[in-house]
């Protein structure tokens, strides 16, 4: 041989051994890290959220994660989560609800804006009318739905002024609603509900949060903005609750998924909002239990067009399908255990027993055998085999997942079904004029109630891109909206998603689970389905080394 | 000379006007629009932002406005990051980027270029072919790779160098950027040079040089330098104006908020205010880079003659 | 000597100066073997680049079961799919290069040798096209013509002519005025004759530098689209693609990166070192 040629393969063979080895270590493993038990000198946290967040910090208009962080911090509603993720007294000191639940009265504390302003009932009023004006044009105008003229307000038919939100006096705020609604607590807990300071938007338009001019209520104040990146904010001496705050400064980095990681290992943060799936035996091998993930209000689901072909009318075919799928080997292997198999549509929730399909606990094999059965009852064999498109927003995790999705179609029904992604706007477009027959069909709740995922399927409901319609469906939501006992509403809402999964509206495939690499040294969080720990119950303990 | 220049200069605006026409068809023709997203609920919600925005009105109307504002220097208000305007983030993001930018061009031309030259003085000999693999090496590999590479090793190991982020005045935390932005460059500046003045050499004049006696590396720096150059300056016009405005590679692994990523997301987002404003400076960009490099021509090559 | 004789002669020639070097046979065969080995690996493995298998996700690349290069997140074989992915990326590499190289010399070409107003008009319209946004442009063309892999050659040949074009326009304008146009103007050569007979071979050297250039840069863009979601489609990859992910693999599972940007840049290499023999051969000037 030649000598150049035996010199490259010989360079290759090396490489091909080499790289066939052991991973090289990053070089912060855990016996680096020694943490005390007394609280560290310097109080300050840096954490990083996901990357192209941090879009607004306008309460009313603001609906990425990363921003609902910094609002967290700096503003506070009716009601505060509290350390377990539950809504507890935030400005408002106790309340009452009449009997007939449809009217709640909060009364407040005393307490006061960043700038020394008292905060006065009037205050959410203006907040709420804002949130709900069509001029304010907030994606969440109709997030207050349960408010008595709210929705009348946004499309236009009544004034602002008619929202049923009143201040009788400076210390009381008067919420009257549609009907009773059990979620209101945790509702009272969410950003657009959170008051807001009129001097300084009416002043300042647009530019009211920036840093020089934002007031806010909160454990923290607004120090420092980078458009789409960094945060920072400093303790606010003036909350009410200062005393038990123990951070002095929190940083929030939004960086991409990757990024995260590596400058977790290089010891320039200490909690991640992500990490990759794959790399999760490895993190746990380097990192142990701060490696931290919990179950999360998020379903992740297969959405299924039941207005076009083929799934139009045809039930055994959509049954075939979600039967066919193996949720468990897609949660160990494509998603290394971190989220949970979903059956039906609604995630676990306190008091709810989602009920899930009868086949869902066959065995694989019979399970299989039933698929295919069904498959064949819908028309379709091995000569004639369903070939339809998947279409998914573009997504590292999605891909994954719908290419093994794909392939246990084809091996266990011999369905032929092509995957497409498109990109994140375009997808949504299409699937909102129902030109999809399958489509990655997500969703994050806004309040841990299972209506805020049955709600999907109501007829005419704007984001019902399946187009799926039961008047059963519908008549068991709406006495549910009636129900004021929680317990029988609950039953309802059961009953209805029995419905969903016997007519296989959609195909559900996991629940979310939130991720984050949290130091050893960082307190003062939980794991809540929610997934929000706000910052003012973190410390941080003494440590040594990365 | 100078009627030339100002001539190339107003030819621009309407080089300008052109772009920002197309790009705002191509903007209005993309499925998808900015405010499409999970949340709008309801039509009504979707009509209002639209309101607010102008964007229910019919498309000419809509270009017209844009263009009175653009008259005002008035890029608009960002629909993806509604608190801010897109003059703000601009003006808060560029020079981020004309710093990285900058040093890495400079890096890249110096390192580049003498590498280039000297490889050239001695063509097929070790010090020709080492670094000219080399070079091919540092661009097929791609910058995704080098970066967290070198945040790997400097930042993660050796604690030299911070990982990313910004801190204005530093020059910590200019270097790692800057060499990841610079490195595909400084290969493709050498093999350029390279080839340039292989060319070069080859020519009559520089025969009779070497004929004179003169050494090889005199003979490129004295006679041969300035022909070297034309293919490298043709190439540093786009080039410039790509670097200056930012990578969102360099962006997104270093943490760096300059506007780079905000071709990419902006796009993505149907942010159209921003994109056009980002079109509209990285197009005045092209076209003054454009008008530097034809003037190098005419210093580089006197036979070249610009206005005929 | 009678035409054919000449013909072959040349050829002849043009080959013994092209194979002068052993580097260049080395290049040659390698290349020929990756060709090789794209076309037939896929054809005689067990595995196929899409089945996934989850008893062996992650594996590194060992002897056991042929799985030289170990398997990915899906546990699918990993020498299949970068098999497949090399195809992807040649294919890519040399159709746009092709593509933007015939587009941007004639382009340049004719501009620099034209000069004044055609200049300038056909420069500042390779201006507008390099300001113009290309996510949008893709973004449509996949809308209106559905996402053929032709189209991403299209989409990717259209955005790299740009830069071609302007450094044979940079060149034409150097050589515009130089003697042995001159003389063939005084002969009466028309401006397209003497943009193909006299030009165009006078930049065939850096022409040939600048395509060889631009096979790497090409094959990366197509790696940005299909991170996009606008290039090839899952579970198909290319070559860059395969890299990208490789990328976030980086610390847990190297292999996933190091193989497919080893091929890449041996391919890569390859491809400049005949680019450069190319060139030399061709050359009417000895070096």
């Amino acid at each position: 041989m030649t000598r150049p040629a035996a010199a490259v393969a010989w360079a290759l063979w090396a490489l091909w051994s080499l790289s066939a080895c052991a991973p090289p270590d990053s070089g912060s493993a855990r016996a680096n890290l020694q943490v005390g038990s007394a609280l560290a000198a310097r109080q300050e946290l840096v954490r990083a959220v996901d990357a192209g967040g941090m879009r607004s910090l306008d309460p009313s208009i603001s609906t990425d994660i990363p921003a609902e962080r910094v609002l967290d911090d700096i503003f506070e509603g009716l009601t505060r989560l509290d350390q377990s993720g539950q809504p507890a007294p935030g400005l408002a000191t106790h309340w009452e609800t009449s009997s007939d639940g449809r009217t709640w009265t909060f009364h407040l504390r005393s307490a006061n804006w960043s700038n020394g302003e008292p905060i006065r009932a009037a205050d959410f009023v203006y907040a709420w009318r804002r949130t709900v004006d069509p001029r304010t044009a907030s994606d969440y105008g109709q997030a207050l739905a349960a408010v008595r003229n709210a929705i009348d307000i946004n499309e236009g038919r009544a004034a602002p002024a008619t929202l049923g939100i009143e201040a009788p006096d400076e210390h009381t705020v008067v919420v009257r609603l549609n009907a009773p609604t059990p979620y209101l607590l945790s509702l009272m807990s969410k950003a657009y509900t959170y008051p807001q300071y009129a001097p300084v938007i009416r002043a300042y338009g647009d530019d009211w949060t920036s840093p020089a001019h934002i007031v806010g209520n909160g454990a923290f104040l607004l120090r420092e903005r980078v458009i789409g990146g960094r945060v920072a904010l400093t303790k606010n001496p003036r909350y009410w609750d200062a005393a038990q705050v123990r951070l002095q400064k929190v940083v929030y980095l939004p960086l991409d998924r990757a990024v995260q990681t590596d400058r977790f290992f290089a010891g320039e943060l200490a909690f991640t909002d992500s990490f990759s799936a794959e790399q999760t035996a490895w993190l746990r091998s380097r990192l142990g239990d701060q490696v931290v993930s919990a179950p999360y209000l998020g379903n992740f689901v297969l959405g299924v067009n039941a207005l076009l072909p083929p799934f139009a009318g045809n039930r055994p075919l959509r049954l075939a399908l979600s039967m066919a799928l193996d949720r468990e080997t897609l949660v160990r292997y494509v998603r290394q255990g971190l989220y949970q198999p979903a059956w039906t549509p609604t995630p676990p929730l306190p008091g709810y027993q989602a009920p899930v399909p009868a086949w869902a606990a066959l065995p694989e094999a019979q399970r299989h055998a039933l698929a295919r059965h069904y498959y064949q009852q819908a028309g379709y064999s091995a000569q004639h085999p369903l070939r339809v498109e998947l279409y998914y927003p573009t997504d590292t995790d999605n891909r994954r997942t719908y290419e093994a999705v794909a392939a246990m179609w084809r091996s266990n029904l011999g369905a032929e079904v092509s995957t497409y992604n498109e990109e994140f706007r375009v997808q949504i477009n299409q699937r909102h004029l129902r030109k999809l027959p399958l489509f990655h069909y997500a969703w994050i709740g806004d309040y841990p109630d299972p209506y805020t995922f049955l709600q999907l399927f109501r007829t005419g409901f704007g984001y019902n891109d399946g187009g799926y319609s039961n008047p059963r469906y519908d008549v068991l939501l709406a006495r549910a909206d009636e129900e004021s006992d929680a317990a029988r509403r609950l039953a309802l809402l059961a009953e209805a998603e029995t419905l969903l999964n016997d007519d296989a509206a959609c195909i559900p495939i996991y629940y979310y689970a939130s991720r984050h690499l949290i130091k050893s040294y960082v307190r003062g969080w939980t794991s809540n389905i929610q997934d929000r720990n706000l910052s003012q119950y973190l410390y941080l303990l003494e440590h040594q080394g990365n | 000379m100078p009627r030339y220049v100002l001539r190339r200069l107003l030819s621009a605006i309407p080089t300008l006007l052109l772009i920002a026409t197309l790009a705002f068809a191509l903007l209005h023709l993309t499925p998808g629009g900015p405010f499409d997203s999970e949340r709008s609920l309801v039509p009504q919600i979707q009509h209002a932002i639209e309101a607010r925005y102008h964007l229910d009105e019919p498309v000419w109307r809509q270009y017209l406005r844009y263009l009175s504002d653009l008259a005002r220097g008035d890029l608009g208000p960002s629909f993806q990051y509604r608190d801010t305007s897109v003059n703000q983030i601009i003006a808060l993001g560029l020079p981020i980027d004309l710093a990285v930018g900058g040093c890495a061009i400079g890096f890249a031309l110096l390192v580049g270029g003498a590498i280039g030259l000297l490889a050239a003085s001695r063509p097929g000999t070790c010090r020709d072919r080492v670094p000219m693999t080399l070079s091919m090496l540092g661009m097929s590999v791609p910058t995704f790779v080098v970066a967290p590479l070198l945040i790997l090793v400097f930042a993660m190991r050796l604690h030299w160098l911070p990982a990313g982020d910004w801190v204005g005045g530093s020059w910590r935390h200019l270097l790692l950027p800057a060499l990841a932005l610079a490195l595909p460059y400084t290969a493709f500046i050498a093999r350029l040079v390279r080839a340039s003045a292989l060319e070069v050499m080859g020519s009559a004049y520089i025969r009779t040089a070497r004929a004179k006696g003169l050494g090889p590396m005199a003979v490129l720096l004295r006679h041969a330098l300035r022909p070297t150059l034309m293919p490298l300056v043709s190439y540093l016009g786009p080039a410039l104006a790509g670097v200056l405005t930012g990578s969102i590679v360099i962006e997104q692994v270093f943490g760096l908020p300059g506007i780079g990523r905000f071709f990419i997301t902006g796009a993505l987002n149907r942010d159209y205010t921003l994109v056009m404003g980002l079109t509209l400076l990285y197009g005045a960009l092209i076209i003054l880079c454009n008008l530097l490099v034809d003037l190098c021509y005419a210093w580089l090559d006197p036979r070249v003659r610009l206005a005929q | 000597m009678s035409a054919a004789a000449t013909m072959a002669g040349s050829w002849r020639q043009f080959w013994q100066r092209f194979n002068a070097r052993r580097s260049t046979t080395v290049a040659l065969w390698t290349l020929a073997l990756i060709v090789a080995a794209t076309l037939l690996v896929p054809v005689f493995s067990p595995y196929d680049y899409s089945t996934p298998a989850w008893t062996r996700i992650f594996t590194a690349p060992t002897w056991r079961g042929g799985q030289l290069f170990g398997t990915d997140a899906l546990g699918r074989d990993l020498l299949v799919r970068v098999m497949w992915g090399c195809r992807i990326s040649l294919l890519v590499g040399l159709v746009a290069s092709l593509v933007s190289v015939v587009i941007g010399v004639l382009w340049g070409a004719t501009a620099g040798y034209l000069g004044g107003r055609s200049d300038a008009l056909l420069m500042r319209a390779v201006d507008v096209l390099y300001s113009v946004p290309f996510i949008p442009l893709v973004i449509v063309l996949n809308v209106l013509f559905g996402r053929h892999l032709l189209l991403v050659f299209a989409g990717i040949g259209a955005v790299s002519w740009l830069d071609i074009a302007r450094i044979v326009r940079g060149q034409t304008l150097a050589i515009r005025n130089r003697e042995y146009i001159d003389a063939a103007r005084a002969l009466g050569v028309r401006a397209p004759a003497m943009i193909r007979r006299h030009v165009i071979p006078n930049l065939l050297g850096i022409v040939i530098v600048y395509a060889t250039l631009t096979v790497p840069a090409v094959i990366l863009f197509e790696a940005l689209l299909s991170f996009l979601g606008l290039g090839v489609q899952a579970p198909l990859a290319s070559l860059g693609s395969l890299v990208a992910e490789g990328a976030s693999e980086m610390q847990a599972n190297p292999y996933l990166l190091i193989i497919p940007a080893l091929l890449l840049s041996l391919i890569v290499l390859c491809l400049n070192h005949l680019g450069d023999r190319l060139r030399d051969a061709l050359d009417p000037h000895e070096h």
